[in-house]
């Protein structure tokens, strides 16, 4: 049948019952479409979608020869597809039927009669013109992907995953959590019948985990769909479980991790370890190691040590391992666990409750317990061999560093020092008392037991240069060099009468002492500065005998040195003065006698972000001092420079002398050579140096190894670290205000007067009560502290703390949404003083009582460990409520009862259900209410208001809930041991999110939406998507699995059918008013738009089209139309709708 | 001088709540906020008015708002059934266009009008946001830690319209105060369950059952006094001193306004806070603060 | 009138309310009109806890709950001759917590109202004497003046309790708080002006009420 041929249009108009003939006049519809053009058939009938209705239809095409058909009835939803079928059975193509809605979008919504039948005429009259436009289209056919997808491994995914794969298809069930089973894993028993939950489930679990074509996804999130049904794209991310499916679940990792936190499988009543297992019967067995991101302390470390892990292993008394640990990450634990400027403290976030937890002093603590115990601890030996020398320039913490993690992985590395003494600054900048040389010493050992070899007094630029590290001369021929030259030189203030005797620089004052030369210091000694440097001078110099006076630019707050060494110069009697700078050294006969100064006041900022020092008019006067020190700051010596100018290359200097590297290696301008430290930074700390030493190693083995520099994976830590995790330690954790206080420990130091004496260090470090005190501060941040104890026992070597999240594609046909529902948190209901008095508990949290592998191992039991002697149970919380949710959350009332039933079975306890209406509703419902009522549960029909602590001292602490006891009318206040809160069921709290993702509808109070209440309660408004289970509405398990069932069926009966009918809406383009702007070409979500250059005309591919009309809307020639939706066929409809109707127009 | 507030005392201020009104021109007075009393206010009209005539206790109660309009600031109602009164006209008249025009016309009648765009505030709330609890602290002179007050918010400061932004149910804003200032507020369940007081005269019996209910949650909770913020719930607390309990116990409890309490916190005398109007004397005393030593300072030795 | 505590109270005929009942309930709708949500009422699910959360509940003879249940049955004047009405503080712990947010304080000022306008009160219950005496306090003086408040409110009620009071009165005498002479405001004539003009808009008035609330309330048939 052509569209040539003249429309021939049957009307057809239902009365459906009354449905529609109430409120709309059916005949006069009828009549006012007989007269419309091309009608040559108006009839009405009771019901059109009744056989008979439709023969009217089938016999009209045949007989009358009617080839257009319209039908006025009820939503095309309902019926199109009746009345298409019917058509196509009289060999009428399908797609010229058309329907008009006069019932949900007429007669439903209107009382009016007169005005309703004139709206349903025009809607006729709509169809009417528009029908005749139609042309004959044939739909396509796409295939169906048996492979299905299940998201959320409750009963309902469960189930429905199950019966599909049952029937050999593929399902892929995704699961957030760590283990499959959802909220009825935690369940004692069920109602009705009372069978125990995990008995019927865990049969299920495990067949889930057993069968071939069912692939679990737990710890997984669905991330994006693309596609249609049929053949969905669907982006999974596999979340990092840290331990691989080896873990044979033997549970050693149990006994050695060291951090405990709230159970959530429990409610958070009971605590579990960072490395654990969901409960007994967990699918998959898999252990999983919770993670919240990386220790605050751990982050802000340059050398990334892990600090929270061995502060965890001290808390635990396991100073053994702690020690193993440090030494893992630090190649100078002993120096670093007493100058290190510690940044991890900063970011510790124990100091948003009190103070920081002392991790250095920690650290020293494991290091001196270690010298104790262990005399001679080993290294690991390395696991490769490499051929390649490597030559490090300088023996500070940048170079030993490097010079250690190179051996680590297996290079031959020598060490040149200038000094005769090893460690650089640690060396020569540090007095002994804050480092001292038997310190710095084990260090070096344990780093020579790694086979690096150490030369002393050799020079770069003197005994040696770079190009024969390079070249190979004997003793040299080095594949790579690290530089790490430190800034060993003074820098000057710059003011007259500096070059007199007695004015010495702070550097080179402190050098002259450590190397034990002759180092004369005055009797009254003015040390310049405000950083360590200055510091450390002042406070030797006091050791000197010297009377020692600090004098600072800016004030105490701007002061750069550590807190520490400002306290102990202070107890050593150094005197301070601030806000003044020097003008001029006083010379009298080539001695210095005194220093001009100028007073200052703080101005504006300057680019240090710190504020600016001004002198003050007038405020010139001279100080007397014997001797002058000014230690305001280092830089580099560039003295080997002009002497060892390598053959090929440059090697830059910036202004400040330092070394130019290229940021992410550290590589010179010479390749092959590299530089890190105060020679690349300036003056810094030890940690910094000690970052740079390994970040340059990993770039010299990256080199050696002929790998690009990139991808580097040595940590950089941030330039000022932040203060801890934002309000809590980890989720659900206690907030910081809520933990309590405990100071500090103190170091204890050492009397002034003593120290003064000798050189020895300072303070006296913790002792191990102090430190297992101590170390107890710690709050876990992130859960696990990577304390690496774990990966160290378990047998099957399954623990991978570096596991990363991954990203996985998969293909399905059709999707399942069984997300689930959260519970009523009843926090929000202050009066019930849930979370402000013991005994006040949720349902889910009752439930984890009375089972036997919840927190009390089945038993009933109040806070105190007794059993109570009365339960009250209050329904209702947070449902049936318009302050938080209108609607009846349906299972509680049951639950509830099932509750009544088990504290009568297993306590002699007075029970009390207080309910509103019992909404015992379901098969074999109303018959367990009656048989808890024979138990002997005293239901009271009222709600609970508040909830108080029983007043005065005679009240033993027990509860008082207040109700009306409404059968009865009177007000009632019963004492009771125990509350529990029946919460309501609420949708997952990213429910809209997850909506978004699978584009699904959600109801008003925020449960996804069903397609239709009645005909269609499991699929949704996206073809392929169906739902089941309380992510659609409360409902109980039996209701829960039925639902799951039916999805199934709607699935497999999608699969079986192997195909999916498109509706052959599709686009075309009009060639003469295409003019070629080729917008349309990428716009095209499934590229089905190509374009003909020679025509000049986009041309559109029918297969892959999916008629979704991005390009008709975008089209700027409005060249490009909808099969089926045409600018001619909407238009003609609108003209025909506003056509006037017995004179009134609408 | 800070913010200028109209004080509106209301009727008991003047008389049995007497040491509501000297403790509140004296704690503002030395905080430096200024109290200027509304010009021939009339009686509230309060909550018994409501239940003879609805348009007319608007209209009493309007009478005073638009009097407040010709200064312009913020209305500052100490008792609890004036703040609520004054504060349900203001809006009530918003929200109820009806009411609204037989109210103007009414006033209108007396020469008066309203545009209702006074803001009626409770000396609680002020307090606590426009002068704060830091600035409280500061200002503090004398030591708390004696006091264990039990605080007591009642009905209208926080039912219906909550006048401390906070939850109705459980406020907390005297304790958060009151622990600021060093003194140890008890756990205090009733804090805002009704006390009685509208039914003194008409149901003595049920009033002394409510009164006597919450004194003895106070001593049971070991309070050495109870916290009020109006002077019903005073008066009718206070009175539970007098009336010899049916129980046999005697409820002797200092019952003292919060006003007070911060008045001796800032070093105000007792008399200024009027002190002497409790029934029962107040045990505790609030001595000065130590002074804190002036922190150490090192500088060198200096001749010019 | 029907009897009051009628067992029976309630429609006499199918849909039809005793004339009675028909005026109160009509009264009744009328002022829930002014207030604001006062339609919820019909949102009732007789939980109970406006009672349960009602500190003097336990001395009513008819609890909150049952005001808004004993309105549906057509018993309005059992309600107004009841004391709950009466006794409520106004302390508006019904109103806050109500799962319906039904403005159940509101509903009961409304209740006095009426009781007052049609003059129905419980036997030998002379607690509005309270409000009225109130309110002519506040004429006279235009402030309240609780001596003279309590001084006229028991002369007019029960005299003798007043002996009951000597000591609280004493009390307080002997702490400074009380007055014995009024406190006058300046402008009387203002406020009697005023209060003249308002009382015109409280005088009972016929009405109409909107069907969106009898309707859901039953009883289709009042103001026919």
């Amino acid at each position: 049948m052509g569209t040539n041929e003249e429309p021939r249009i049957g009307v057809y108009v239902c009365h459906c019952g009354f449905n529609i003939s109430a409120t709309v006049d059916v005949e006069a519809v009828r009549d006012i479409a007989a007269t419309r053009p091309n009608v040559v058939a108006a009839r009405d009938y009771q019901f059109m979608c009744s056989n008979a209705g439709q023969d009217l239809i089938k016999k009209d095409i045949e007989e009358n020869g009617v080839n257009r058909v319209v039908v006025a009835a009820c939503s095309p939803l309902m019926h199109e597809p009746t009345f298409r079928t019917a058509a196509e059975e009289a060999d009428l193509n399908p797609y010229l039927v058309q329907i008009a809605n006069i019932r949900e979008q007429c007669a439903w919504v209107h009382s009016d009669r007169a005005a309703a039948t004139t709206k349903a005429a025009s809607l006729v009259n709509g169809a009417v013109s528009r029908v005749a436009l139609h042309e004959p289209l044939d739909p396509t056919h796409a295939d169906m992907n048996p492979a299905t997808l299940v998201v959320g491994a409750g009963i309902a995914g469960i189930q429905a995953a199950l019966t599909i794969s049952e029937a050999g298809n593929d399902v892929y069930l995704v699961e957030r959590k760590s283990t499959i089973g959802g909220m009825m894993a935690k369940f004692d028993k069920t109602f009705p019948t009372l069978d125990c939950a995990a008995c019927i489930l865990t049969p299920k679990m495990v067949s889930a985990d057993r069968r071939e074509n069912l692939h679990l996804m737990t710890m997984a999130e669905v991330e994006s769909v693309e596609g249609f049904v049929g053949n969905f794209k669907v982006k999974v991310r596999n979340k990092a479980r840290f331990v691989t499916d080896a873990c044979t679940s033997c549970g050693e990792c149990l006994n050695v991790c060291p951090v405990n936190v709230p159970d959530p499988f429990n409610e958070y009543v009971s605590t579990r370890h960072a490395i654990h297992k969901a409960f007994p019967q967990a699918i998959p067995s898999t252990f999983v190691i919770e993670k919240q991101g990386s220790p605050p302390c751990m982050e802000a470390c340059p050398i990334h040590q892990n600090a929270a892990g061995y502060v965890a292993l001290i808390a635990d008394g396991r100073f053994a391992e702690a020690a193993k640990l440090i030494r893992r990450r630090n190649p100078l634990p002993f120096v670093c666990g007493r100058v290190c400027y510690h940044p991890c403290e900063s970011a510790c976030s124990r100091g948003k409750v009190d103070d920081p937890v002392a991790i250095r002093g920690l650290k020293r603590l494991a290091m001196d317990w270690e010298r104790e115990h262990e005399p001679d601890p080993q290294p690991d030996p390395p696991e490769h061999d490499h051929a390649e020398k490597v030559a490090v320039i300088g023996s500070g913490p940048a170079g030993l560093t490097c010079a250690f993690d190179l051996a680590q992985e297996g290079y031959k590395v020598t060490v040149f020092e200038k000094h005769d003494k090893l460690g650089g600054m640690l060396a020569v900048g540090l007095p002994d008392y804050r480092c001292p040389p038997e310190i710095v010493e084990r260090d070096l050992d344990y780093i020579r037991k790694t086979g690096v070899e150490m030369k002393t007094g050799v020079e770069l630029g003197v005994d040696f240069r770079l190009a024969d590290l390079l070249g190979d001369k004997p003793g040299f021929g080095f594949s790579a060099v690290f530089m790490g030259l430190g800034a060993h030189r003074g820098l000057q203030l710059r003011v007259p009468g500096e070059d007199a005797e007695g004015v010495v620089l702070g550097i080179d004052y402190l050098r002259e002492i450590n190397l034990g030369r002759a180092q004369p210091t005055g009797k009254r000694v003015a040390v310049i500065g405000g950083g360590n440097t200055a510091l450390d001078v002042a406070r030797t110099a006091r050791r000197q005998g010297a009377e020692v006076a600090i004098l600072y630019r800016r004030t105490a707050d701007e002061m750069p040195a550590d807190i520490e060494e400002v306290e102990g110069a202070i107890a050593e009697g150094v005197m301070f003065d601030y806000l003044v700078s020097p003008l001029e050294v006083v010379v009298a006969d080539g001695e210095v006698t005194g220093l001009r100064c100028v007073d200052n006041e703080l101005g504006k900022p300057d680019e240090s972000g710190r504020a600016r020092p001004v002198a003050i008019e007038g405020s010139e006067h001279v100080r007397q001092f014997d001797m002058i020190i000014p230690s305001v700051s280092q830089r580099p010596f560039r003295t080997w420079y002009k002497s060892s100018v390598p053959e090929k290359g440059e090697i830059g200097f910036t202004k400040w002398d330092t070394l130019v590297v290229e940021p992410e290696s550290l590589q010179t301008g010479v390749p092959g050579i590299f530089g890190g430290g105060d020679v690349v930074l300036g003056p810094a700390s030890i940690v910094e140096a000690m970052g740079q030493g390994r970040r340059a190693a990993e770039a010299i083995d990256k080199y050696l190894q002929g790998q690009p520099l990139e991808n580097f994976t040595t940590h950089v830590a941030p330039p000022d670290p932040v203060r801890g995790f934002v309000k809590r330690p980890y989720e659900h954790g206690p907030t910081y205000d809520q933990i309590e206080k405990m100071p500090r420990a103190r170091l204890e130091a050492r009397d002034p007067a003593a120290r003064l004496a000798d050189y020895d260090t300072v303070d006296i470090g913790l002792t191990e009560e102090q430190g297992i005190r101590e170390a107890s501060r710690c709050l876990h941040c992130g859960v696990c502290v990577e304390c690496e104890s774990c990966q160290n026992v378990c047998p099957p070597d399954a623990v991978r703390l570096d596991m990363k999240d991954e990203i996985v594609e998969l293909e399905v046909g059709q999707i399942l949404v069984s997300t689930g529902f959260k519970s009523f948190d009843p926090t929000r209901m202050t009066p019930y003083g849930y979370g402000r008095y013991d005994n006040v508990v949720t349902s889910v949290e009752f439930e984890r009582m009375m089972n036997s592998t919840g927190p009390t191992g089945g038993q009933i039991l109040c806070k105190n460990g007794k059993p109570p002697r009365s339960v009250a149970i209050v329904h209702c919380v947070g449902s049936r409520d318009e302050n938080y949710n209108r609607y009846c959350s349906r299972v509680c009332c049951m639950a509830a009862l099932k509750f009544a039933h088990l504290v009568k079975d297993r306590t002699d306890a007075e029970l009390y259900e207080f309910y509103i209406d019992m909404r015992a509703f379901g098969k074999g419902y109303e018959e367990f209410y009656l048989r808890v009522l024979d138990e002997g549960a005293n239901v009271i029909r009222g709600k609970v208001v508040e909830v108080q602590p029983a007043r005065g001292h005679n009240g033993d602490g027990h509860l008082v809930v207040r109700a009306e006891d409404t059968l009865i009318g009177r007000y009632r206040e019963i004492p009771v041991d125990m509350v529990v809160l029946m919460g309501a069921i609420e949708p997952q709290p990213d429910a809209a999110q997850v909506g978004r993702t699978f584009s699904l509808s959600r109801s008003p109070d925020g449960f996804f939406l069903e397609r239709h209440p009645k005909l269609d309660p499991v699929g949704t408004t996206t073809d392929g998507v169906y739902l089941a289970g309380c992510s659609q509405g409360p409902k109980d398990i039996p209701d829960t699995v039925a639902q799951a069932q039916a999805a199934a069926a709607n699935i497999l009966a999608m699969i079986s059918k192997g195909e999916v009918i498109i509706e052959p809406v599709r686009a075309t383009v009009q060639e003469h008013l295409c003019g070629g702007c080729k917008t349309c070409l990428n716009l095209c979500p499934y590229t089905a738009i190509s374009f003909d250059e020679k025509g000049n005309h986009a041309v559109i591919n029918q297969a892959l089209c999916k008629g979704c009309g991005t390009c008709v809307a975008a089209c700027p020639a409005a060249a490009i139309t909808g099969a089926g939706f045409t600018d001619d066929q909407i238009l003609a409809e609108l003209d025909g709708i506003l056509a006037p109707i017995g004179g009134r127009a609408i | 001088m800070d913010k200028r507030y109209t004080y509106y005392p209301g009727c008991s201020l003047h008389a049995t709540g007497i040491a509501y009104d000297k403790s509140m021109r004296a704690i503002f007075t030395k905080l430096g906020s200024e109290l200027v009393e509304l010009d021939d206010w009339n009686c509230c009209g309060a909550t018994a008015y409501m239940s003879v005539q609805k348009t007319v206790a608007f209209a009493v109660t309007a009478r005073n708002l638009a009097l407040a309009e010709k200064t312009g600031d913020d209305v500052v109602a100490p008792c609890s059934a004036c703040y609520y009164a004054l504060k349900h006209t203001s809006e009530g008249l918003a929200d109820n266009p009806e009411l609204r025009s037989q109210v103007d016309s009414a006033l209108a009648a007396g020469g008066l009008k309203t545009q209702l765009t006074v803001a009626v505030r409770h000396p609680l709330e002020v307090l606590l946001t426009d002068i704060g609890i830091d600035r409280l602290v500061a200002a503090q002179t004398h030591s708390l830690a004696e006091f264990r007050p039990a605080c007591y918010y009642g009905c209208q400061i926080v039912r219906p319209f909550g006048a401390v932004d906070e939850d109705p149910e459980l406020p907390m804003s005297m304790e958060r105060l009151f622990s600021a200032l060093g003194a140890r507020p008890i756990d205090y369940p009733p804090k805002v369950r009704c006390c009685g007081g509208m039914l003194v005269a008409t149901f003595p019996e049920v009033a002394d059952e409510l009164g006597k209910d919450l004194v003895d949650w106070a001593i049971d909770g070991e309070a050495n006094c109870i916290v009020t913020v109006c002077p019903l719930c005073q008066s009718n607390l206070d009175l539970m001193n007098v009336n010899e309990s049916s129980n046999g116990r005697s409820h002797r409890i200092p019952v003292l306004y919060f006003t007070q309490l911060i008045g001796l916190a800032i070093g105000c005398t007792p008399d200024e806070v009027g002190m002497q109007h409790g029934l029962v004397p107040m045990s505790a005393n609030a001595p000065p603060l130590p002074n804190n030593e002036a922190p150490l300072t090192i500088t060198g030795a200096r001749e010019s | 009138m029907t009897t009051l505590a009628n067992p029976m109270a309630g429609p006499t005929a199918p849909g039809v309310l005793p004339k009675s009942e028909r005026d109160l309930r009509a009264a009744f709708l009328k002022e829930i009109e002014r207030i604001p949500g006062g339609g919820r009422l019909n949102q009732c699910i007789q939980c109970g806890t406006c009672t349960a959360s009602c500190p003097v509940s336990y001395a009513m003879d008819i609890t909150p709950r049952q005001v808004i249940a004993m309105f549906r049955a057509g018993a309005i004047e059992e309600l107004l001759r009841s004391r709950t009405i009466w006794i409520c503080a106004s302390c508006y712990h019904c109103t806050l917590r109500c799962p319906a947010q039904i403005q159940i304080t509101d509903l009961i000022y409304a209740l006095k109202r009426i009781a007052i306008e049609e003059g129905i009160f419980p036997k030998k219950f002379p607690v509005h004497v309270m409000s009225e005496t109130f309110t002519n306090n506040v004429k006279r003086y235009g402030r309240n003046y609780e001596v003279g408040l309590l001084l006229r409110y028991f002369l007019r009620t029960h005299p003798t309790k007043l002996f009951a009071y000597r000591k609280v009165g004493l009390a307080l005498w002997r702490h400074g708080r009380i007055r014995i002479r009024p406190s006058k405001i300046d402008n009387l004539e203002q406020l009697r002006k005023i209060i003249a003009k308002a009382e015109t808009f409280d005088l009972p008035q016929e009405t109409v009420p909107k069907a969106k609330v009898t309707a859901a309330v039953g009883y289709e048939s009042i103001g026919r």
